[in-house]
């Protein structure tokens, strides 16, 4: 037991990794290869619990991966680390119980768990490692995994494979670029620094600043990093590749990629920002927070235009990623706090629509909601579950969003940003007219599905199917009617960001060889 | 004259990937990626040259790491010869760690560019066509 308290952070990435390559040698027996793989993922969903705790109790786990000290690749399970993988894997165990049902049998039987696994592993990498090379390897991880994840088949054909295609290939190309510029910065930050430890870099940077002889590459370095973290995140000017991609990917994937995926780009701002660039950073906060604006407003206006709920949904995605940097973007303790609140609640209640509307869709036989209609006699369950994910979205009451908002808003007026506050609440309201039209589009009306229509056979959604979503929205509801915990967990990590002195003595401060 | 010299192929380099990505031709454009994934290969390589006397490893004066323990010392007798060399010393070297980096650079662009080129395959097959502008089923 004290040995696997020890070695958490390894195992939360090298279990995905091997279970990866077995499930490869299982595709000949599907059946165990799907209970295995369930399986696995309870026992990491537990795992990443013990990390939490451990380091809630604890303090900041430094795990040296060989024993180079601070020349070698480390990991570091922080708050913020070992929250995200919590979520992380949260999500993606509940997708994939409800990617059992809904993925065609021949994709899900022979790459989809290996794959899923390889993009998990990519995930919790990203999120653990303190080293910034080794960053841009988990972010290949898990791109090129995302990218066959996109095109794996569902029961119920309603996206052309050339359009899952040509959506793969924008998110592919575009992901390259992203990870070529996020090279150039780490060689630069390496030829100015001399490592690439990101606490080793930090030290050094503030060091540099502080004598007065930071060059000003350092300048164009974070930029880089703005702009390759915000196309992983996709903010505003880099965000044309996502309402392709995340309507294209079949709906439990496309969970994972609106519910953590973009979180990724998120993480790294924090990470870099508040750690390495620290000093910089009120030169940028203007830039984040004007970004982060364009973002709400563009997601926000574009989201009312749809007609296809996937669409829509990825256009709001696009919107909600903009509170969360606008939060970043003011950058005390308090909004940073708001933010990550707000990126649990978006990640819980987005990843849910997204399944919710894989059930729709299945039920309808199209995408379009101006096809579907009245269908809340017919689709009772998916109908309620929609009304919750949307209500949390848009920030009413009784669900988590509403305490995301508030939270969100409170802080940004208490730091006096009384104008970005202003047109963020404005655009808050176009995310209630989107949602609650898009609910009453689909299960309101003249009834209007599938079966009316008469074409392709409806595949009505099993248990395994609508566990996970009501799983999800059980949890959306408690997150709103019972936030205390959450809010005392954001607030603890975004000191820990804030202040990042102590991650960097744990993670110098060990056995330097 | 070397360092100029390296600085303006990584430039051309970098001029002529960005070119082809702006083609109109799928092919065109993995092209591209391939040579701006290389470019930046030579310049992470570009970075691991020094020709002074910064030592790579090393925090601190030479003497006190060497008191502490903390440094490999020759030991000809066993065939150990420090990668460390005495602060003060005139040499040029190579930092290793750059190669590793770019090696790993490398495998990563390799997988992705096969992966992309099947993509490109496959799009070939759906829409009979590498024009990019017929690539517009789904906008933006």
């Amino acid at each position: 037991m004290i040995i696997l308290t020890d070695h958490l952070p390894i195992l939360l990435i090298a279990i995905p990794i091997l279970s990866s390559m077995v499930m490869v040698f299982l595709k000949g027996s599907p059946v165990l290869q799907k209970n295995l793989n369930v399986f696995i993922y309870f026992c990491l969903v537990i795992l990443a619990i013990m990390l939490l705790q451990k380091v809630w109790t604890g303090g900041i786990m430094v795990y040296e991966v060989g024993e180079w000290g601070k020349y070698g690749i480390i990991l570091v399970a922080d708050l913020l680390s070992s929250g995200m993988v919590l979520l992380t894997l949260g999500i993606s165990f509940l997708s994939l119980i409800y990617s059992l049902d809904y993925i065609e049998e021949r994709s899900l039987n022979s790459t989809y768990h290996s794959l899923f696994n390889l993009l998990v592993a990519g995930l919790n990498g990203s999120f653990l490692t303190g080293d910034i090379f080794n960053l841009f390897v988990f972010f290949e991880v898990l791109l090129l995994s995302s990218c066959g994840l996109v095109i794996a088949n569902e029961k119920v054909g309603v996206t052309r494979s050339s359009d899952k295609m040509e959506a793969t290939f924008k998110y592919l190309i575009l992901s390259m670029l992203g990870s070529i510029v996020m090279l150039i910065a780490v060689a630069s930050l390496y030829a100015t620094v001399g490592t690439l430890n990101m606490a080793d870099i930090a030290v050094k940077v503030s060091a540099s600043s502080a004598a007065g002889t930071l060059p000003w590459h350092v300048f164009a370095i974070a930029l880089l990093f703005i702009v390759v973290f915000g196309n992983k995140a996709a903010i505003f000017p880099l965000h044309y590749w996502l309402p392709d991609v995340h309507p294209t990917a079949p709906s439990p994937i496309s969970a994972m990629l609106s519910g953590v995926l973009i979180k990724i780009g998120v993480y790294g701002m924090l990470r870099v920002f508040f750690l390495i660039f620290r000093d910089v950073l009120p030169m940028f906060q203007p830039i984040i927070i004007l970004m982060a604006l364009a973002t709400i407003v563009v997601g926000a206006v574009s989201a009312v235009g749809q007609t296809d709920i996937k669409r829509m949904l990825a256009y709001s995605s696009i919107g909600q990623i903009g509170y969360i940097f606008l939060g970043i973007g003011m950058g005390s303790a308090l909004t940073i706090a708001a933010s990550l609140v707000y990126l649990v609640n978006h990640a819980v209640a987005k990843s849910m629509l997204f399944l919710t509307s894989g059930g729709i869709i299945h039920h309808a036989g199209t995408r379009d909601m101006y096809r579907m209609g009245g269908m809340i006699k017919s689709a009772p369950l998916m109908a309620s579950m929609f009304l919750v994910g949307a209500m949390s979205i848009s920030g009413i009451p009784p669900m988590g969003g509403f305490i995301a908002k508030f939270v969100l808003f409170k802080a940004g007026i208490q730091e006096e940003y009384y104008i970005p506050v202003a047109i963020a609440i404005l655009f808050a309201l176009f995310t209630l007219f989107y949602m609650m039209r898009a609910w009453m589009k689909m299960f309101w009306g003249t009834v209007n599905d599938s079966e009316r229509q008469g074409n392709a056979t409806p595949h009505a959604p099993a248990l395994l199917m609508a566990i996970p979503i009501i799983i999800l929205a059980l949890i959306i509801v408690v997150l709103g009617l019972y936030a205390e915990p959450l809010l005392a967990l954001a607030q603890a990590t975004a000191e820990q960001i804030v202040d990042p002195q102590p991650y960097i003595d744990a993670v110098l401060t060990r056995n330097v060889r | 004259m070397n360092n100029t010299f390296l600085s303006l192929t990584i430039a051309i380099l970098f001029g002529i990937g960005t070119f082809l990505i702006l083609r109109r031709d799928i092919v065109k454009v993995i092209i591209g990626l391939g040579i701006l994934s290389h470019a930046v290969n030579v310049l992470i390589v570009s970075v691991g040259i020094f020709d002074g006397t910064r030592v790579p490893i090393l925090a601190g004066s030479y003497n006190e790491a060497e008191t502490t323990g903390s440094v490999f010392n020759d030991n000809l007798a066993e065939d150990i010869l420090s990668p460390v060399v005495q602060a003060g010393t005139h040499i040029d070297y190579v930092d290793p760690l750059v190669q590793a980096l770019v090696l790993t650079a490398i495998v990563i662009s390799l997988a992705t560019t096969a992966f992309i080129l099947i993509l490109a395959y496959r799009i070939h097959e759906e829409y009979g066509t590498t024009d990019i502008r017929e690539l517009r089923r789904l906008w933006g």
